[in-house]
């Protein structure tokens, strides 16, 4: 390992056990089997176990920011967790230069009888601080925190933003040489995740981060290189934008999916040409096709449906209130929305559509994701029109 | 400007600690560096094992009116019980040549201290859980604060004997003062076992509950509340039993300002020391399993 790698992860695996009472039993065997000198022999499978994460290999250089990103249950935070020396691999091997900061969970440790100035020392504590560093750099944390007289009272007066705004404050204060994130720039009013941002960036500067994330504009906006992750296996790693093509590619098969079909609705896109389509340019001129079949209307016909975007939270609703006036058997009604010039911010987008009778909150069909399709900027086509002079 | 700048960069890397997580690491490094390890871990952790004890005392007594009291409230009931027991005739004490309520309560501030501790300790890792699943830190720490749960009821109770000699008069053995020196092996054999009952805890948490049952149950076969028995099955327990000279060292000691079995207290002191040492040395080599488990 040469000086400006930072970690090395090198073909790690991790298993993990189905059941309890395994899980007890493989624990007592293993804790025995290490008692007395013997290998656990960690790299066979038994009964109830399976790997979690699997042949992991990357490394990060002093200085450089990776992201890691991958959806639920593919091992990203199991894999932080490792990085940090919570969990230990089970096979492979991770080097680690220089002190570790993890901001996994924030305010993990405080204690809500406490006040807010003891737990910020015993948080610090077993962040890994020493009293030195804590006795100095206590005003800085209460100030970025804004708690203000709050410091002296219990921590479970504290509102959730206040009780996370501290954890944050105590944990960004630790100057470590490499930082691990998850998933927590998420915390608190959009004003303290600007000042956490900044924060990350000024630590950036001396550090090697790592940030799991499910936001893709997080990723694009902080990271070097980019991990991608799915049912713990490493599907990619290297420059951001193809790392994240990939991903959705992977996640939501795109590719293959042209139009939506159901027992009561069908979705289709369709270009200027007529043609079916999935792969959509930001101002460009297409329209969606919507056919309701077999749905028994009483009050009156009221379809809303939403732009999902699955790659950073972005929607918009939209309600239809025009077909009111039907009602009964509703078979083979198809609509229109047509756009003349695409409006979207681009990526990666689904719909998700329900039926209502006479009213938005009655709902009698509801589907959640439906159509597949992602949305592109080509030069000449951008989302927002600007000039630059 | 420039040689400083690298001068400054080395002495950086030079100060960075290098770690590796694989698989039996510790087989692998071979088993003598493991002492050094776990030495220097409890050095540098010292900060951090004052913090988690404060947060456990503080913690502990913050929502009560009663607070710290209620640490010598307790064992005032069981000597009561053991009072009303002898007076009855129930219960034969012996003879103890001292007062009763000092020999007891003293006694029992022994006692506690043992129990206090092996259940603080035994349960240091499953209460702190959600905390191992999602910061590294020391658990040798956790277990160590843990123990430290039993010192001020220690105090407190100890300060009640004192009152209690000036009720009756009497002045405490001046050897007396060397109690803290021959309560070492207590806490040793404390911390010890500590070790040992919170990793099969945090594994299997029925032994939390063999724990409560054994220690009620150990109260009764160890002279901690009446005389050493002289003839039958509970003198040759009493013989055996390790704590016992645990116990009953420093009290005689205070009481009678001697000690009364050194052999046996050596043979003890000595199991304290290697239970100690070889608790923390197979709780070093599976820690990193434990929060895998919890």
């Amino acid at each position: 390992m040469d000086k400006e790698t930072v970690i090395s992860v090198e073909n790690v695996s991790k298993k993990y056990c189905k059941s309890l009472k395994r899980s007890m039993y493989y624990g007592a065997m293993d804790i025995g089997r290490n008692m007395i000198g013997m290998s656990s022999k960690s790299s066979r499978l038994r009964k109830d176990e399976f790997w979690a994460l699997n042949d992991i290999s990357f490394e990060v250089k002093r200085g450089e920011t990776l992201g890691i990103i991958g959806p639920n249950g593919a091992g990203k935070t199991t894999l932080l967790k490792m990085l940090n020396g919570i969990f230990w691999p089970d096979r492979g091997k991770i080097t680690v230069r220089g002190r570790v900061g993890a901001l996994i969970e924030v305010g993990a440790g405080f204690h809500p009888l406490l006040t807010g100035r003891e737990n910020i020392y015993i948080n610090a504590a077993i962040l890994g601080m020493t009293k030195k560093e804590v006795d100095e750099k206590l005003d800085n944390i209460v100030e970025f925190a804004e708690i203000g007289d709050f410091i002296n009272s219990p921590v479970k007066f504290y509102s959730s933003g206040m009780f996370v705004r501290l954890g944050f404050s105590v944990a960004v204060h630790c100057e470590p040489d490499i930082l691990l994130v998850d998933e927590i720039l998420a915390v608190g009013d959009i004003d303290f995740q600007n000042k956490c941002l900044t924060k990350i960036s000024e630590i950036q500067e001396n550090a090697s981060i790592i940030i799991i994330s499910h936001n893709m504009n997080t990723i694009k906006l902080m990271c070097d290189r980019c991990l991608f992750l799915f049912k713990g296996n490493q599907k990619g790693l290297g420059n951001v934008s193809d790392i994240l093509n990939i991903y959705s590619k992977t996640t939501f098969n795109i590719s293959d999916s042209k139009g939506y079909r159901s027992e009561h609705i069908e979705i289709d896109v369709l270009d200027e040409n007529n043609l079916n389509t999935n792969n959509l340019i930001v101002n460009k001129k297409y329209h969606f096709t919507f056919t309701l079949k077999q749905l028994f209307i009483n009050k009156g016909l009221l379809i809303s449906f939403s732009f999902l975007n699955l790659t950073n939270n972005y929607n918009h609703r939209i309600e239809i209130t025009k077909y009111l006036h039907l009602t009964n058997m509703i078979n083979n009604v198809s609509f229109n929305i047509s756009f003349k010039h695409l409006t979207l911010p681009p990526g990666e987008y689904t719909i998700r559509i329900a039926i209502s009778d006479g009213d938005f909150l009655k709902r009698i069909y509801y589907a959640e994701r439906t159509i597949l399709f992602s949305v592109m900027e080509v030069e000449n086509n951008k989302f927002l029109n600007y000039a630059i002079s | 400007m420039i040689q400083g700048l690298q001068q400054m960069k080395d002495s950086i890397s030079m100060n960075e600690i290098i770690t590796t997580y694989e698989p039996d690491n510790s087989l692998k490094k071979g088993y003598l560096s493991i002492f050094g390890q776990i030495f220097l871990e409890l050095k540098q952790n010292r900060w951090l094992t004052y913090q988690l004890f404060k947060r456990d005392f503080l913690s502990s007594y913050k929502q009560s009116f009663l607070g710290v009291l209620w640490a010598i409230i307790l064992p005032l009931f069981t000597i009561a019980i053991f009072i009303g027991l002898n007076r009855s005739g129930i219960l034969n004490i012996g003879d103890i040549g001292a007062p009763y309520s000092i020999y007891a309560l003293l006694g029992m501030a022994f006692w506690q201290f043992f129990s206090t501790g092996l259940v603080a300790c035994s349960n240091s890792l499953v209460n702190a859980g959600p905390m191992i699943l999602k910061i590294n830190f020391s658990k040798k720490s956790l277990v160590i604060a843990a123990a430290g749960k039993a010192i001020v009821p220690f105090i407190i109770q100890i300060m009640m004997v004192f009152i209690l000699f000036v009720g009756y008069g009497k002045t405490p053995s001046i050897s007396g003062l060397l109690v803290p020196v021959f309560i070492i092996p207590l806490i040793l054999f404390t911390i010890g076992l500590g070790f040992f009952t919170a990793l099969l805890n945090a594994v299997i948490r029925d032994i939390g509950n063999i724990i409560s049952i054994l220690l009620t149950f150990m109260l009764f076969f160890t002279p901690v509340l009446y005389a050493k028995p002289r003839f039958g099955v509970l003198a040759t327990i009493t013989k055996h039993n390790p704590l016992y000279y645990l116990v009953s060292t420093p009290r005689d000691l205070a009481l009678k300002g001697l000690v009364l079995e050194w052999k046996g207290f050596l043979i003890v002191c000595f199991i304290s020391i290697l239970l100690f040492i070889g608790c923390l040395f197979v709780f070093h080599l599976t820690e990193t399993r434990v929060a895998e488990r919890i």
